[in-house]
């Protein structure tokens, strides 16, 4: 059976009735829409008190589709939080792209990606070759924060992943060994409609002039083990003349589904380097969640540095481009989240509702010199940050961002994930 | 009766003679044709020239007689002073009107004719506009844009990180340049000495030594990565420039675990003042040849702050003492020599404090950032008649959050700031009628703000030089503002 891809392409931008079809036909389509509404409390916000909004979050629209029995794949996924969350979406320790204190809206076309996942048809004999080439996650570090249990960013989301990059990715994967490696442009996003430069104005290149690879391993079916290196040319600004960075990441990721439930953890640790290490900052981070049935829990705790930059008018906002490279120091921030959720659809069936109740408590301390001061910012070092909303979804379950073509046609339905 | 037979019993009487004698001139008539009862701006010319037309008494134009022009009240000027009408009789002059608003007048008197003429006119005040006006405006590449600009002769060194340092004749003659039409020298690039970052020239000082007339050397400062309070790096670089087409790097400075920031110097004394952020302030002998390494020619450092404690960000030489604005302890009062404290310091505890500029027994210093919640978008004004500072008051720019240079114009008519950082960022002109009292009298608004501004008076205009920050969507810039019309009482 075939589906007309302009009939799926029109069903997935609607949110409609695209057929999904078994990843064995000749064409499959498997759409998705979510939206999560969340009322927010924070406390402190820089020179501030307690600030508490309602906002929709994490506005999704995606689709993944193959041909040819799964040797081609696309997946695209459009995010609206330009429209929902311009200014923002409040969250502890978040920085990057400019925001601080407030997770950055992402890019409108968030992902966009052909991918060709065993390219010369020779799985059945023990190995592959995997090409994708597009806009979305560079092969570094763990999965995108998004297709992870927690409604709420870590800290460590722009040491751990690389993200909205023009990418190309080639995979070389051999019994439970998976190799990446990546060419892509350096600088991240400075807005939201904006797309990854691939020249600059005197024609250089900035498409490939950074580069990633990614070792993956599977010992036994439901364990992970990944360990990663990158080198990205200036990413805090667009024209490439900002420092450089280079990146590490490792990490151990147990999923499975038995029966009763899903099981879930992760343990990560990465470094990023910037200005041949003139600065230094590192993350380490374990969570995990339990799901039975309709109930799911989860724990999250990390220590992650983080860049302390002079704040613009808007305290929520730091300067992009930079002018010089300095900072004001590095905070550290402990932070513990906890989550429980219930799911008031069948977690078997394409809808979801599930309402949630997420806390994080942790604190902040200044590590090293300079003048940045936790305590004449946000008057205290201890912070907290309380979510309480409903997240709902149709269709199928969030793919692993950040995992494409060979790794990716190991489809994983998890329900504790978003 | 045609002209010639009007003549002719003169031209026969000239013939019969055997001496010649000047030919007598026939009386005419003058009338004014335009011109009079004018208006005007002082010191200006007036819209229209001043014309007569001088007749026989026929009433036919006279040809070729002579005309004078003379000022008589206001003090203005009539150009040319003298002409002769032409075919249809007439004559004019421009009228340059005088320097004081009220009356003028000027006086047009013909040979042989009746009567004299005088043109009145009236001069009026000069509307004078105080906002900045924007002259010229070049892009400069986005490597971090531009930073700091120094000017001298009419030579302006434009600072651009890793672009390196462009030169530009804004005045000097050398390639014709103007303030409003900046010329390219040359561009040169200088070692990155191995700091992270690069070449990231931030600020220049071209040393005119007075012992030997040389105009020989341009010390560049580097600014490397650094943590704001504690942690800087980068040289000062030293570069030949006896031409300025074609510069030379010969020399560098390196102070171990801190970072240069801004200049002065002691020309007189061939000492070259830096500030050092975490390394507070360095006195560096620059005499004879500079060449390769010269950090041993440091002669004196000094922290005020203490350690930790110090991050100087800007020093200047003024009236015998050496002043230097430590962005975490406030200003200070040093001992040229010596570098020794004299005075001030730790005076400056709700904010970090950014540039400086001392005039007079008055200083100024700006504002930097955020300092528990405080923003630096104020102007502090310093009675530094003692060695001990003593605040005198604080002028807010709104809708800024850092005042990132402050000067003040020769002849100390006006202090000059730049501002970044919120809808406020832009250029900033005060009057120093009272220099404790400044009075804002022209602004522009730029948007990403405006990294310095350095003034220089050029052809008898005051210009200030600034650096256009850079952003999203904003390409930074090397422009030029005259703000003559802002330092008009």
């Amino acid at each position: 059976m075939t589906v007309h891809p302009g009939a799926w392409a029109l069903a997935v931008l609607l949110g409609g009735s695209a057929t999904a079809l078994p990843a064995q036909s000749r064409f499959f389509a498997r759409p998705m829409a979510q939206a999560i509404v969340s009322a927010t409390s924070m406390d402190p916000t820089p020179y501030g008190g307690r600030l508490t909004e309602v906002r929709v979050v994490q506005p999704v629209l995606m689709g993944q589709a193959g041909l040819a029995n799964g040797r081609l794949l696309g997946t695209l996924t459009l995010n609206l939080e330009s429209l929902t969350i311009p200014d923002g979406e409040l969250t502890l320790g978040a920085w990057g792209e400019g925001y601080v204190d407030r997770r950055h809206p992402h890019t409108t076309v968030h992902e966009l990606l052909l991918e060709a996942p065993d390219l010369f048809g020779t799985r059945e004999r023990g190995g592959r070759i995997g090409l994708v080439a597009g806009k979305g996650f560079v092969p570094f570090g763990t999965d995108d924060p998004m297709s992870r249990p927690f409604l709420r960013y870590p800290v460590n989301h722009h040491l751990s992943q690389i993200l909205e990059r023009a990418v190309l990715i080639t995979q070389l994967e051999r019994g439970p060994v998976l190799l990446e490696g990546a060419l892509f442009n350096g600088d991240e996003p400075e807005r939201a409609s904006q797309w990854p430069l691939l020249r600059l104005p005197d024609g250089t290149a900035r498409f490939g002039d950074s580069r990633a690879l990614r070792l993956t391993v599977r010992p036994v079916s439901d364990l992970e083990l990944q360990a990663s290196i990158a080198a990205v040319k200036s990413p805090e600004h667009r024209l490439a003349a900002g420092g450089n960075v280079d990146k590490w990441s490792t990490s151990a990721r147990w999923h499975d589904q038995p029966e009763w439930g899903e099981r879930y953890l992760l343990a990560e640790w990465a470094r990023t380097d910037e200005l041949d290490g003139y600065f230094r900052f590192e993350t380490i981070l374990v969570e995990g969640a339990l799901r039975r049935e309709r109930w799911s829990a989860s724990y999250r705790i990390e220590s992650t540095d983080r860049p302390e930059e002079d704040r613009l008018q808007d305290p929520f906002r730091s300067l992009r481009p930079h002018h010089e490279n300095s900072i004001l120091g590095t905070g550290c921030w402990t932070l513990h989240t906890v989550r429980i959720t219930h799911d008031l659809a069948d977690p078997a069936g394409p809808l979801s509702v599930i309402p949630f109740a997420e806390v994080t408590m942790g604190s902040v301390r200044k590590t090293g010199g300079g003048i940045f001061d936790p305590t004449a910012l946000y008057g205290r070092t201890s912070l907290n940050q309380v979510s309480i909303g409903v997240q709902m979804g149709w269709g199928m379950r969030h793919h692993r961002m950040g995992r494409y073509g060979t790794s990716h046609s190991r489809p994983e339905h998890s329900h504790v994930a978003h | 009766m045609p002209p010639m037979l009007r003549v002719a019993p003169l031209l026969l009487l000239l013939s019969a003679c055997s001496t010649p004698v000047q030919a007598p001139i026939a009386p005419a008539i003058v009338a004014v044709v335009s011109g009079n009862n004018q208006t005007g701006p002082v010191n200006s010319a007036l819209a229209a020239s001043l014309t007569i037309r001088v007749v026989d008494d026929f009433g036919e134009p006279v040809v070729g007689r002579r005309v004078r022009w003379n000022p008589v009240l206001g003090g203005g000027t009539v150009s040319p002073g003298e002409n002769v009408t032409d075919a249809n009789g007439r004559a004019s002059a421009v009228f340059t009107l005088g320097a004081n608003p009220g009356a003028n007048s000027a006086r047009a008197t013909v040979d042989n004719a009746n009567p004299e003429i005088i043109f009145s006119a009236t001069a009026t005040g000069v509307v004078v506009n105080p906002t900045p006006q924007l002259v010229a405006s070049i892009a400069i590449p986005a490597t971090y844009g531009h930073h700091d600009t120094f000017v001298r002769d009419g030579i302006a060194f434009v600072c651009a990180w890793n672009a390196g340092v462009y030169i530009y004749d804004v005045g000097n003659g050398i390639r014709n340049g103007q303030p409003h039409d900046p010329r390219l020298i040359a561009n040169y690039v200088t070692q990155a000495n191995g700091v992270s970052g690069g070449a990231q020239v931030h600020n220049a000082w071209w040393f005119h030594n007075p012992t030997n007339g040389q105009k020989k050397y341009l010390f560049i400062g580097q600014e490397g990565p650094g943590t704001v309070g504690s942690a800087s790096s980068g040289d000062i670089h030293i570069v030949d420039v006896s031409n300025l087409a074609a510069p030379v790097e010969v020399g560098y400075i390196n102070v171990g675990g801190a970072g240069t920031h801004n200049f002065w110097m002691d020309e007189a004394r061939q000492i070259l003042y830096a500030a050092y952020y975490n390394g507070g302030v360095v006195a560096i002998d620059v005499s004879g040849t500079l060449s390769g390494n010269m950090s041993s020619r440091i002669v004196a450092q000094v922290k005020p702050g203490g350690t930790p404690g110090t991050y100087v960000w800007g020093v200047m030489l003024a009236g015998g003492r050496l002043y230097a604005s430590d962005m975490i302890s406030g200003l200070w009062v040093l001992d040229p020599v010596t570098l020794a404290t004299l005075g001030g310091g730790n005076n400056v505890p709700t904010q970090y404090v950014s540039d400086l500029w001392v005039a007079g027994t008055t200083a100024y210093t700006g504002g930097w950032g955020t300092r528990a919640g405080t923003r630096g978008n104020s102007i502090r004004i310093w009675d530094v008649t003692t060695a001990t500072p003593v605040q005198l008051g604080e002028m807010a720019i709104p809708d800024a959050t850092t005042v990132s240079d402050v000067a003040v114009v020769p002849g100390g008519a006006a202090l000059v700031a730049t501002a970044e950082g919120g809808a406020g960022a832009g250029l900033y002109v005060y009057s120093l009628a009272n220099p404790r009292a400044p009075v804002l009298r022209g602004s522009v608004a730029v948007t990403g703000g405006l990294h310095t501004g350095e003034v220089a008076v050029i052809n008898g205009r005051t210009y200030v030089f600034v650096a256009k920050n850079p952003g999203s969507g904003n390409t930074p810039e090397f422009r030029v503002y005259d703000i003559t019309g802002a330092l008009t009482p």
